[in-house]
């Protein structure tokens, strides 16, 4: 049974649970069977976070026990927030995967009854920068030139992309057009497709003229020429290789589009438990392992950790929330 | 001869000990995981990542241990369709149309080996076209915007009547129910939510793997539960038979299986078309092509050999975009460029150059997958044949509780089982009823993505409908399409009073 | 006659079906199409389905005298039960009780389907769990 030895951490995790089923909280949170949910099928980039950030977790000896990851799909992780909410609240040992798209549902209450002050935020492990990229052959060579082409004939220009209409592939060409001083944003034409790498399909085959994603999906088809960015919704110039892509500040347009990772926990968690998961999860993104995890899949620097990412969370919600209503997604 | 040459390197990569033991086990662990309901190539996929990081695997294993299974659960499938009438997972649907007429003539034996024969033609042939062809096809699948999508998706709706039903109109209501059921769910386009009826659990819609289990394997215990004790219904009283195909059966299958591989190699270079579609216009084109004696549906072995060959030329087929283009072509090729990503490989335009060693030794394990499964595969007949001595008593609860645990595993929803329970009393009611369940299934698979492309060629021409007809690739496909819908209603009037008088001779068939 | 209540039933579910895509609420951004048209034009397609069934049906199946239906009704009462209860008493014994009814039901005797029920559970524990690493439902005992 060459199975049976190659997965001993699992035999060891079924073990511990029947062991550990009755462990009380001590006076400092100490873990014992960790869990991790994922609130999509395996394979995604929530189940992504979990199972990297949970095996960083025990490599690391954080944790004494492998992280167990659950995935619970649903509603564009609505599924999984309700039952944190509902079933789960005073749970000490989880943890659940979140990013952007979870706080733009919750800025545009796609999550029926549920808020963002119903769990606690604990920090992030890193951020997708947006980019708006054209043909590789295109004539548009600057976001100033998309702008004023869309500005002259919006029928003229398809931009496709990976989130639904409202997500946030959406809004981070919503942002940019808003800057760039194009008042009714409706007229722009948003094709909807799954994923980023459909989406820069299409815009290679010529079906669609510009594309809005993460600079992760994109980096490939720069480095081939098949596609070129116009600009990077980042505060300043990326690090690394990706310096050679010029920000939409630079041109005059005063857009920035973070997707960040990060994780959440029920909101009954108690203090010492709290501390204990945001400190983690800093000490996760400060290992030199998590670097290189980062450098590999073009995530960037977003260090936000307890208090500091509540607040960002919040601004985030308040901020989505202002522009799905002034661009008429939610009421 | 580049391709050959790196692919010769490629072989060197793969051929160590530990890489075929890897392929071993990989081809292993993927028949078991394709032939339980409910399991199928992507989520085995995805639940076998973890064993690859228990290993501590550095990437080229891991890719071949990742694929074996891949390719495996793709010959699995196979293997419930034909015993059961429960396809193992979605690619493997069409097989049941054939293949369980096949196995209750006592021909379970002769299928299951005709259609490893089938599945290693096909994926064989479109390995190397994976080899040689990679380049062009990306071409072509640029090509695909998504007026040409639509038409295409409109191509396999319109070639559907009379597949699986001799009323046409059942067939209709059969895909229209199941294209309902994919507009379950929030849109995709505008992000509200449809039909959903404030339930949170149906935000991201009905899983198709729910709908296949719940449709096949429940329905199966209730018609059981029926017949039972009138030796009617059930495995118990197939007799096993032979247990290799005879070489007539091959030879007459030959050409079937080139075109089923062809057919569902293009399907899966596509993106968002993929196996099921490749098997599906595999089986329908051979239908249209070779059943002169309206055998097909009734235990014909081209009807197994043409699907099989199809959807595991598919498997091979979406490969292709997902190495050159990172754009996956199915559900399984999603969780291996996940798996890619996670190994520090990006798949893309430079693939190819960046990490030759990768795809090149990704492909020879290819290939000595699918040798090693046809070799695992045809002995082991005679093992898989004996589920059918296994008295239904026992057979049946088991497969129910493999069909509940299969979706709890992966969902880890009770709200998904209950759905489940209630597509098992409506495959139920269905068969009764004689309307096909396999209009049902496509209409789930394909519906979303249908509609999606509808709406995508219409934000993007304005709402201007001629879209649709404006490229030659469209306007062939439409071509087709209204052929392959006229064509059969009008032969069936020419002949219409010789197939009334068959039908009449079947009529009393439940299924 | 089952087939013109087959048609009867999809016409309604078609009526249904096209009111609730009328009842879809957009926000102000929607694609030429929009959300409701796809779902209005399957609802059509379901509704001519259910006419032609009406106008011109088959012969009627042989439906099941009423203990058969029973004992169906049964099943599916066991396999509902079974989805609630999963959490609660976690797989093993779930699966259990499960399979053990269903394979009485389908003529095991008492003993031997209690004890086929054992098997089937711990043996799909140990290959879904143990050897592929699936989640199953854990419930208050581990297992």
């Amino acid at each position: 049974m060459i199975q049976f030895d190659a997965r001993p951490v699992f035999v060891a995790a079924v073990f511990a649970v029947a062991v550990g089923g009755f462990s009380t909280a001590a006076l400092a949170f100490e873990p014992t069977n960790s869990e991790c949910i994922a609130p999509a099928n395996a394979g995604g980039g929530w189940d992504f976070t979990c199972r990297q950030v949970g095996k960083a977790l025990y490599d690391l000896e954080i944790v004494p026990n492998p992280v167990q990851v659950t995935n619970m799909a649903g509603g564009g992780g609505g599924v999984a927030y309700a039952a944190v909410v509902n079933k789960r609240n005073d749970d000490n040992d989880l943890i659940v995967a979140a990013s952007s798209a979870t706080s733009t549902r919750l800025a545009q209450g796609a999550f029926p009854g549920n808020t963002m002050d119903q769990v606690r935020w604990l920090g992030t492990v890193g951020a997708d920068y947006g980019v708006i990229a054209v043909a590789g052959d295109s004539d548009i060579n600057s976001l100033t030139d998309l702008m004023d082409k869309i500005k002259s004939d919006p029928s003229s220009v398809s931009v496709a992309g990976g989130s639904a209409v409202g997500g946030w592939d959406h809004l981070k060409v919503l942002i940019a057009a808003n800057a760039a001083g194009i008042d009714d944003v409706r007229t722009i034409k948003y094709v909807a497709f799954e994923g980023g790498g459909e989406a820069v399909t299409q815009l290679m085959g010529g079906h669609v003229q510009a594309f809005s994603g993460d600079i992760s999906e994109a980096k490939g088809f720069v480095d081939s020429g098949d596609i070129k960015v116009l600009a990077v919704l980042a505060p300043d110039r990326l690090p690394g290789e990706f310096d050679k892509f010029p920000t939409a500040r630079e041109q005059g347009i005063d857009a920035v589009g973070a997707n960040w990772r990060g994780f959440y926990a029920p909101g009954g968690m108690s203090d010492d438990a709290y501390a204990f998961w945001a400190g983690a999860i800093a000490d996760v993104y400060a290992s030199d392992e998590w670097k290189a995890i980062m450098a590999d899949n073009g995530l960037m620097p977003l260090d936000l950790s307890g208090d500091a990412f509540q607040a960002f969370v919040a601004e985030q919600v308040a901020k989505t929330e202002a522009l799905s209503k002034e661009i008429g997604l939610i009421k | 001869m580049d391709a050959l040459s790196s692919l010769l390197d490629g072989f060197a990569v793969a051929l160590t000990v530990q890489n075929i033991g890897l392929a071993l086990l990989g081809c292993f662990l993927g028949t078991i995981i394709g032939a339980l309901p409910g399991l199928g190539p992507s989520n085995g996929v995805a639940i076998l990542i973890p064993l690859a990081f228990t290993l501590g695997l550095p990437a080229t294993p891991a890719l071949i241990l990742l694929t074996s299974v891949y390719y495996g659960a793709m010959y699995g499938g196979r293997i419930s369709s034909i015993l059961l009438n429960i396809p193992g997972d979605e690619p493997a649907l069409m097989t049941t149309l054939d293949g369980y007429p096949m196995a209750k003539k006592g021909q379970a034996g002769e299928a299951l080996a005709l259609s490893g024969i089938a599945s290693f033609v096909g994926a064989f042939f479109a390995t190397i076209g994976l080899v040689f062809l990679a380049p062009q096809l990306v071409k072509v699948a640029l090509l695909f915007g998504p007026a040409e999508y639509f038409a295409l998706f409109t191509l396999a709706f319109a070639t559907l009547g009379g597949v699986a039903s001799r009323n046409q109109a059942k067939a209709a209501i059969a895909a229209a129910l199941g294209l309902g059921i994919a507009m379950i769910g929030v849109d995709h386009q505008t992000g509200v939510p449809r039909f959903t009826f404030g339930e949170v659990h149906l935000y991201d819609g009905i899983d198709f793997l729910v709908a296949i289990v719940g449709l096949f394997a429940l329905s199966e215990v209730f018609l059981f539960l029926e017949h039972k004790g009138q030796g009617k219904a059930g495995a118990a009283d197939m007799k096993i038979g032979r247990v290799t195909a005879p070489w007539s059966m091959i030879k007459g299958s030959i050409g079937t299986m080139l075109r089923g591989t062809g057919l569902g190699f293009v399907a899966g270079v596509l993106p968002g078309a993929g196996a099921s579609l490749g098997s599906f216009i595999a089986y329908t084109f051979e239908k249209r092509l070779s059943d002169k004696d309206k055998t097909f549906g009734k235990g014909d072995p081209r009807g197994v050999a043409a699907p099989e060959a199809g959807n595991n030329a598919a498997a091979g087929g979406a490969l292709i975009p997902m190495l050159a283009l990172g754009v996956p072509g199915s559900g399984t090729t999603a969780v291996l460029l996940a798996m890619l990503l996670t190994l520090n490989i990006t798949p893309g335009p430079l693939l190819f150059q960046s990490n030759p060693d990768v795809v090149w030794g990704l492909i020879a394990a290819l290939f000595i997958a699918n040798v090693m499964l046809l070799l695992l595969n045809i002995p082991m007949v005679s093992l898989f044949v004996r589920v059918l001595l296994v008295p239904p008593r026992y057979l049946m609860p088991t497969v129910a509780m493999i069909s509940f645990v299969g979706i709890y595993g992966i969902s880890g929803s009770t709200f998904d089982l209950m759905v489940m329970v209630g597509f098992g009393v409506l495959g139920y009611v269905l068969r009764k009823l004689d309307v096909p369940l396999v209009p049902v299934i496509l209409g789930v698979l394909l519906g979303n993505e249908m509609e999606k492309n509808l709406r995508r060629a219409l934000t993007i021409s304005d709402g201007d409908w001629s879209i649709l007809l404006g490229s030659p690739l469209a306007i062939g496909l439409w071509v087709f399409a209204i052929v392959g819908f006229l064509a059969p209603l009008i032969i069936g009037r020419y002949f219409r009073p010789k197939i009334a008088d068959e039908a009449k001779g079947e009529g009393a068939d439940p299924d | 006659m089952s087939d013109r209540v087959l048609g009867v039933v999809c016409i309604l579910l078609a009526a249904l079906f096209i009111w609730q895509a009328t009842q879809i609420e957009t926000g102000f951004i929607v694609d030429p199409l929009g959300p409701g048209a796809f779902p209005i034009i399957i609802g059509v397609v379901l509704a001519l389905g259910g006419l032609y069934a009406i106008v011109r049906p088959d012969a009627a199946p042989d439906w099941p005298p009423p203990g058969r239906l029973l004992e169906i009704a049964f099943a599916v009462a066991v396999m509902l039960a079974y989805a609630l209860f999963l959490p609660e008493f976690g797989f093993v014994l779930s699966t259990a009780v499960a399979a053990s009814l269903l394979g009485w039901r389908l003529g095991s005797r008492p003993l031997a389907a209690a004890l086929a029920g054992i098997v089937i559970a711990v043996g799909i524990y140990v290959i879904f769990h143990l050897v592929l690493g699936l989640s199953l439902a854990r419930g208050p005992w581990g297992f």
